[in-house]
């Protein structure tokens, strides 16, 4: 199995590095990243783009602390864990994949961890599936050219919908310009090239 | 457990360059862009570059982009680095990638088509010369638009046109990144399983190659050209 890239983001070095110390020890874990400032955290994220980002959420500032997926939306695939110290309002705990605590041990930790990946190997699973039926109308109207609000028209449905379709397009396949997609509905039979303006 | 201490290079200026090379095999297709020749015997890098007349602390610098995921030079480095020299290194890249490894591609593409249907055939050609041609309209916005605004701006000229716009140009990088990553799948996944075996094979080793190359070449255009023009616009305000 590969293993999975850890970042690490918590304002207090000693923590940071207990933490690194312990994750060492497991053996599908590789610490990618561990920062104690969010500017080099998010930048370093986007690059090396690990599976599981560990950070305490009083790193985040505290107006966006409500909307902490929204903060790393362009990373659909990395999974949030919050590292709490101290009491974090549970509206704020909903929105990571796991927690953390500071008095947590070893095995609560690799069970935490585990439970993330395991998530994520389910997600993989349904996304190998094939496209739904809608999914396939949204693509063919993709590849004749169409914008999302043409779409939106065309199939009596909301554009909002249309993005949601054209995401779960883009996860399913692995492919994100059009011009691959519409490659792609070739390939599969959805339409024909004459079809393409 | 790589990458624990970034901070460490891998490449500093005390190594004997041969070492280098063959630690990490693929900073030998940087040589020829940074008019390092073969040949150096013992060397150090450090000498090698002297000899070659090539500027070392930019030598250090992409040679650690392309061997940390991570590495980021500090101002204080970038600042070492003459920005002729970044220009120089660059435009010899888009010559490379578009003199010798692009045709490379192609003629695993021929070979790989060579017995599709006609249907398939155009769709996947097409796809590939269309990603082409927007490499190549890119590279150009960078040689005629970008670089020459640099140059100006060194020269202390203080170009007030055509300043070049950061997000236009990130988002031309995702786009020809993604689609590269796109076509990779499209070979992998998507084409039958009894069609060219062989060929496509050689080919995805190409354009894997092609495709970690050009988004270290995205890196060093989107931080450390950019941060770089930043600079250089506070020094002269």
């Amino acid at each position: 199995m590969k293993a999975n890239k850890i970042a690490i983001a918590d304002p207090s070095p000693i923590v940071i590095a207990g933490l690194s110390a312990l994750l060492r020890e497991l053996s599908d874990c590789e610490v990618v990243l561990q920062s104690d400032d969010m500017h080099t955290v998010e930048t370093r994220l986007r690059i090396l783009r690990p599976d599981v980002l560990i950070i305490n959420p009083l790193m985040i500032d505290f107006s966006k602390r409500r909307m902490v997926r929204s903060q790393f939306e362009d990373l659909p695939d990395m999974h949030l864990v919050a590292l709490i110290s101290s009491y974090v309002e549970s509206q704020i705990l909903k929105q990571f994949h796991g927690v953390i605590e500071l008095n947590d041990d070893m095995q609560r930790i690799k069970s935490t961890l585990q439970q993330v990946s395991v998530k994520q190997t389910g997600d993989a699973e349904m996304d190998s599936s094939m496209l739904s039926d809608r999914e396939k109308d949204v693509l063919i109207c993709l590849a004749k050219g169409q914008k999302n609000n043409e779409i939106a028209e065309n199939l009596h449905i909301s554009t909002h919908t249309v993005i949601t379709h054209r995401k779960n397009i883009v996860r399913k396949t692995g492919i994100k310009s059009v011009s691959a997609l519409t490659v792609y509905a070739i390939l599969n039979n959805l339409l024909e090239q004459k079809d393409i303006i | 457990m790589k990458n624990i201490d970034s901070k460490i290079p891998v490449v500093f200026a005390r190594k004997k360059m041969a070492d280098l090379l063959t630690e990490r095999s693929n900073l030998i297709s940087l040589l020829p862009r940074l008019g390092v020749s073969l040949g150096f015997g013992e060397k150090t890098v450090a000498q090698v570059c002297a000899d070659d007349k090539i500027s070392l602390p930019l030598f250090l610098l992409i040679s650690n982009v392309y061997t940390m995921d991570d590495y980021l030079p500090s101002i204080e480095e970038l600042r070492q680095c003459p920005i002729e020299e970044i220009v120089v290194y660059l435009t010899n890249s888009h010559k490379e990638y578009l003199e010798y490894k692009f045709p490379h591609i192609e003629e695993h593409l021929k070979e790989v088509v060579a017995d599709w249907s006609e249907k398939y055939k155009r769709l996947i050609t097409n796809f590939f010369f269309d990603y082409k041609n927007e490499v190549v309209d890119h590279f150009k916005y960078e040689e005629d638009v970008v670089f020459p605004f640099i140059k100006k701006l060194f020269e202390k000229k203080s170009p007030k046109k055509n300043r070049p716009r950061r997000s236009a140009f990130d988002k031309q990088h995702t786009n020809i990144e993604d689609k590269l990553r796109d076509f990779t799948n499209l070979l992998i996944k998507y084409i039958p399983a009894d069609v060219s075996q062989r060929e496509r094979i050689d080919m995805l080793e190409d354009i894997c190659s092609l495709s970690d190359d050009i988004e270290k070449h995205a890196l060093i255009e989107e931080k450390i050209l950019f941060p770089y023009i930043n600079l250089l616009e506070d020094e002269s305000k």
